[in-house]
């Protein structure tokens, strides 16, 4: 914008005699946008505010988009012998555990029997529990392909199991997953009851005769964790190794060759049953969030929800934000906007988006949580590693209403547990291509309602939008400043002023590059490390960086600057263009992450300011102004920032930071391949410093 | 002589069927389309082959039907009893039993191939059995179904036939004189507007929806687990079930068996270019095989009562639908005839034969003197 502003005023001097030529209207609009800079950025920050405030009330109701799926078409033909083989299972293997204690693959192998009995293909894989170690190179490659250590113990192994049921008139290109964790050895009751439920599935399944595509039963063996068993397997099933293994030689029970696959996978259940439910009914909750906040097509989560709530009359749910729930301010905003809603409704009666207060407040619990699992980038299942091989996935959580004990209740909780996944197989089986048809990017405000892409950028397109404008109004006031100060006409090169402050910000993006990288060579240190040991020699190793950086290279410190004491304004100008170009390559990759930065660092950036002055002059509205900005890099602080998320202040912080609480969730950041991390680390932190050295620029 | 006596009544025969709309009735055809592919368009597919099975036992043989099928639903993986399809969910009646013939099938289906078989245009390879080799007194059935909308019918869900098209493949068919009377039958949304640009005369059409409106499915069969029929098609079966061969249930009385509450739509049908009066219509006409049988003392009478019959027809006073629209056929009829001069010779020789009064003093005399004329040739060759 500035550019042009400047070409057109050259052209208006060197036309005097002609005719004045009117520059075209879209650059007027900028001009008039970038001289109004400071109202504007106030108001389209609040208007960014403001819609995401709004968003649980622009939330439109899930459709099934995809005509082949017709969910609940057809009848369930699950019947009760189905669910008494199940129910058999689940007694055979509590009455196998009551009599034998140890580290076997019996129960694997009862399993297994069970599965052949049915008809069904067998195969057992054995895998090495770690798995995810952080490499530099590897961030955005896809899934690892877990190369097999030389040296593997038989100390500590897994062993899934497998079965295949083949269509029989299918072409075998193609297949649904189920997914089982059962921990072997220390699974609980509650937990074999989800083996009941889809071994009851699954003998069904084995006699129909419209399957179009496979069907896999895993049991995943969840003692070390849900998810490394799957992505055990499906690095198994995807990407064949074929060194033999060490691990093939650990016990009795052989596994080479014995791997079976079947066709591409079309979509994935996971299905887990934990704790009892609090509420009068079954309870279902769906978790949909993949790695970088990565989401399976809506029309799965569609499906399920329409089959549990209208043909099995689960309860279900999403995740949500429960301390939300009771917080006053929001109930105050979802009163207003009821009450705006009650009168648009009576101006006009087909103004129909006003919705009540505690739908309001839900809708925002719901859709936080929703923002905050996304923004994380850590997959909320085992469905997780479905999705780094494109395969749409979904973990079903199941709360039963009973004990666990309770025999008559839980064959007719097998029967609807059963007839919900029959019902979501014969919907995915109808599919003639993967899912394509229903939106991959979205927020869910309950589990039948979501907010498409093209509503929710609104928020961030409004939240950055004061970011452009106000770097030009800043680069142009900056320029004007040094024009002024400096006589010297080697420097009235307009176009090169911004080359100093560039250097500064490209500096510090350096360092926070290097920074990032740190904790990898930290990892490498001989020798074994408490947390908080490591955090506090990345935080030595970061700050002694920092120092470096500023002596090393002229102009770089906030203290040493005398050639260019005017230059704050330039450099606040670079810096929130770096910010605005960090932010939109953020939003691309992982919108919700992009949203909580640009939260935090828009008004910091915007607010940043030489507190110098500020006490200098002794004003009050400087004065607010210079707390304000400081107050917003506090916060803007990272370590800051997850101190108050996780409501930890006061003593709590120091701790919190020596203790390397953060150390572990940016280990676990890294360890999922979070983007966010990197976030962080090379858009967050850099920003963070700049506004940290205008701060206290000795201007 | 019995075989000369033959050739010249296939000669005076010859002489009478030439003129455009004085031909008979001579045989039946349909040509039914099931236009969409997947598995949820189950019920498009049933309701082409219950229409096939229906004009089946109507009389209609296979070697006259052309059935297009835009997928394979009985084999379909998914398909819970293989082999079978059904329209109901009783299951009683297997219609994809032994007997059923289908001349396109799968990626087959095509507006290319169906505009070839309309307008007869093939290539050389393309045997008889998925022709439509109909002729100037045929009365040909055009039936199909699948998704459609504004003016056009989607095909294989990659292309789409335009109302243009179908106008433009029945005004070739006339020129062509491939057939005598056209019911095209249409089971889509919004099918009335695909007959829009039509205006050959002889076409009778009949669409399940008006425009903006949309055809529904009629029932689900939830062990299959699709919608097995539309309501369209399975309201006109039901009226057919009630028929046999023998019956004369009327056209109008089929079109009047529409009910727009069952329906949820509304039938349309569009009479302006077919002249007969639908009352006096059979339905057999276009769903059987069922010929015009006319007793006669004398076999040569018979083709002089035919001409005055049909000559009469014309000037019959015209159903009330097609009171603007009542002259414009026979214009064309006469440019048409015009235009070719084999039948300009041949009508005007036909002219000729009605000028004479005494029709059969004609006949008699010149089968009197071929006899003299072979009696005299035959003793010369000796």
């Amino acid at each position: 914008m500035a550019a042009v502003k400047r070409e057109n005023e050259e052209e208006v001097k060197t036309d005097d005699g002609s005719p004045k030529i009117k520059p075209r209207p879209i650059v007027r609009l900028g001009i008039f946008l970038i001289a109004h800079s400071p109202i504007f950025s106030v108001v389209f920050s609040a208007a960014g505010v403001l819609a995401l405030l709004l968003l649980p009330l622009l939330a439109k109701n899930t459709y099934i988009s995809e005509n082949a799926l017709m969910p609940g078409s057809a009848r369930s033909m699950l019947s009760n012998q189905d669910v008494s083989d199940g129910s058999k299972l689940v007694k055979d293997i509590k009455n196998f555990r009551l009599n034998h204690e140890g580290q076997g693959v019996e129960v694997q192998k009862l399993i297994g029997t069970y599965m052949s009995e049915m008809g069904a293909e067998v195969s057992y894989q054995k895998f090495h529990p770690e798995g995810n170690q952080f490499h530099p190179l590897h961030f955005f490659s896809g899934p690892d392909s877990y190369t097999l250590l030389e040296n593997v113990s038989c100390a500590s192994y897994g062993v899934n199991v497998a079965g295949i049921i083949r269509a029989p008139r299918g072409d075998g290109k193609e297949s649904i997953v189920l997914v089982t964790p059962y921990d072997f050895i220390n699974g609980g009751d509650y937990e074999s009851l989800s083996l009941g439920i889809v071994s009851s599935l699954f003998s069904l399944l084995s006699r129909v005769t419209w399957l179009s595509k496979d069907i896999i039963w895993l049991v995943a063996d969840s003692r070390y964790g849900d998810y490394r068993p799957v992505a055990a397997w499906l690095t198994e099933y995807h990407s064949p190794s074929f060194k033999v293994s060490d691990l093939l030689k650990c016990n009795e029970l052989n596994t080479a060759d014995n791997f079976r696959r079947a066709g591409t996978v079309a979509a994935a259940l996971v299905l887990k049953v934990d704790g009892r439910s609090d509420r009068f009914e079954d309870t279902l909750s769906i978790y949909a969030e993949a790695s970088n906040g990565q989401m399976p097509n809506l029309d799965l989560i569609n499906v399920v929800n329409y089959l549990a709530v209208h043909r099995q009359g689960f309860y279900v749910k999403v995740e949500k934000v429960v301390s939300l729930l009771s917080s006053s301010w929001l109930k105050f905003f979802g009163e207003i906007f009821e009450a705006v809603g009650k009168l648009g409704h009576t101006l006009n009666p087909d103004w129909n988006f006003g919705i009540p207060a505690a739908d309001y407040l839900e809708g925002s619990a719901t859709l936080a949580s929703s923002l905050y699992s996304q923004a994380l980038g850590i997959p909320t299942g085992p469905h997780g590693a479905f999705r780094d091989y494109q395969v749409d996935a979904i973990t079903l959580k199941v709360s039963p209403r009973f004990p666990p004990d309770s025999k008559t209740r839980q064959h007719e909780f097998f029967l609807r547990g059963a007839r919900l996944l029959e019902g979501t197989i014969r919907s995915v089986n109808n599919l003639l291509e993967k899912f394509h048809q229903s939106f991959f990017l979205y927020l869910l405000t309950s589990p039948s309602k979501f907010i498409s892409v093209g509503v929710y950028m609104i928020a961030f397109a409004l939240l950055v939008a004061p970011l452009p404008m106000v770097a030009a109004s800043l680069y142009i006031d900056g320029c004007k400043a040094l024009t002024n100060s400096t006589h010297n006409p080697a420097e009235n090169f307009k176009s090169w002023k911004w080359l100093d402050a560039a250097k500064q910000v490209f500096a510090l993006h350096l360092l926070g590059f290097i920074v990032t990288l740190l904790p990898y060579f930290i990892c490498q240190l001989p020798g074994q490390h408490s947390p908080r040991n490591r955090s506090i020699m990345w935080g030595t190793t970061s700050s002694s960086l920092l120092l470096i950086t500023f002596v090393t290279i002229p102009g770089c410190s906030p203290f040493s600057s005398r050639l260019h004491r005017n230059n704050w304004a330039v450099l606040k100008s670079v810096t929130i263009a770096a910010a605005f170009i960090g932010l939109c390559l953020m939003s691309i990759i992982n919108f919700a992450t992009a949203e909580i930065g640009a939260l935090l660092l828009v008004p910091t950036c915007l607010m940043a300011q030489p507190i110098k002055p500020a006490l200098r002059s002794r004003s009050i509205k400087s004065l607010l102004g210079a707390l304000c900005s400081l107050v917003l890099v506090t916060i803007g602080f990272p370590v800051m920032f997850f101190a108050i998320s996780k409501g930890l202040l006061g003593e709590g912080l120091v701790g919190l930071s020596l203790g390397g609480e953060f150390w572990t969730w940016l280990e676990s950041l890294w360890a999922w391949k979070s983007a966010t991390y990197l976030y962080i680390g090379m858009i967050h932190l850099p920003c963070w410093l700049l506004c940290l050295c205008i701060l206290f620029h000795p201007s | 002589m019995k075989i000369l006596l033959i050739l010249g009544m296939l000669l005076c025969y010859s002489f009478v069927s030439s003129s455009g709309d004085t031909t008979i009735h001579t045989n039946n055809w349909a040509v039914l389309v099931c236009t969409s592919r997947f598995w949820f368009n189950y019920r498009h597919m049933a309701n082409t082959l219950s229409l096939y099975r229906t004009v089946k036992r109507l009389g209609i043989p296979d070697e006259r039907i052309i059935l297009m099928l835009a997928d394979d639903m009985a084999c379909n993986a998914r398909n819970e009893y293989p082999a079978q399809v059904f329209n109901n969910e009783n299951h009683k009646l297997n219609l994809y039993g032994d007997n059923v013939e289908v001349d396109y099938r799968g990626y087959e289906v095509t507006v290319e191939n169906f505009l070839r078989v309309l307008t007869g245009r093939h290539e050389n390879a393309v045997p008889r059995s998925k022709r439509l080799l109909s002729d100037e007194g045929s009365h040909i059935l055009l039936y199909m179904t699948g998704h459609g909308g504004d003016e056009f019918l989607k095909f294989q869900d990659a292309e789409e036939l335009q109302s243009h098209d179908l106008a433009d493949a029945v005004k070739q068919m006339k020129e062509k004189r491939r057939f005598k009377e056209l019911m095209i039958m249409v089971d889509t949304c919004q099918a009335a507007t695909l007959f829009n640009q039509l205006q050959s005369p002889g076409v009778l059409a009949i669409g399940s929806s008006l425009k903006g409106e949309n055809s529904y499915s009629h029932h689900l069969d939830s062990d299959i687990g699709v919608s097995v029929v539309d309501r369209f098609t399975y309201y006109t079966l039901a009226f057919f079930e009630r028929l046999n061969i023998y019956d004369n249930a009327s056209l109008n009385s089929l079109f009047r068996s529409y009910d727009p509450r069952l329906l949820m739509s509304t039938a349309y049908y569009r009479t302006d270019l077919y002249q007969p009066h639908l009352v006096e219509v059979p339905v057999t006409n276009f769903f059987g095989s069922v010929m015009e049988t006319i007793h006669t003392d004398s076999a040569y009478k018979a083709f002089s009562s035919k001409i005055s019959n049909s000559k009469s027809n014309p000037e019959m006073p015209l159903n009330q639908v097609s009171e603007h629209d009542a002259n414009i056929p026979n214009d064309e009829l006469k440019t048409e005839k015009q235009k070719c001069p084999y039948s300009q010779m041949r009508a005007d020789l036909h002219k000729k034969l009605e000028k004479l009064e005494n029709v059969d003093t004609v006949v008699n005399l010149s089968i009197a003197v071929m006899v003299v004329v072979v009696m005299v040739s035959s003793s010369l060759l000796r």
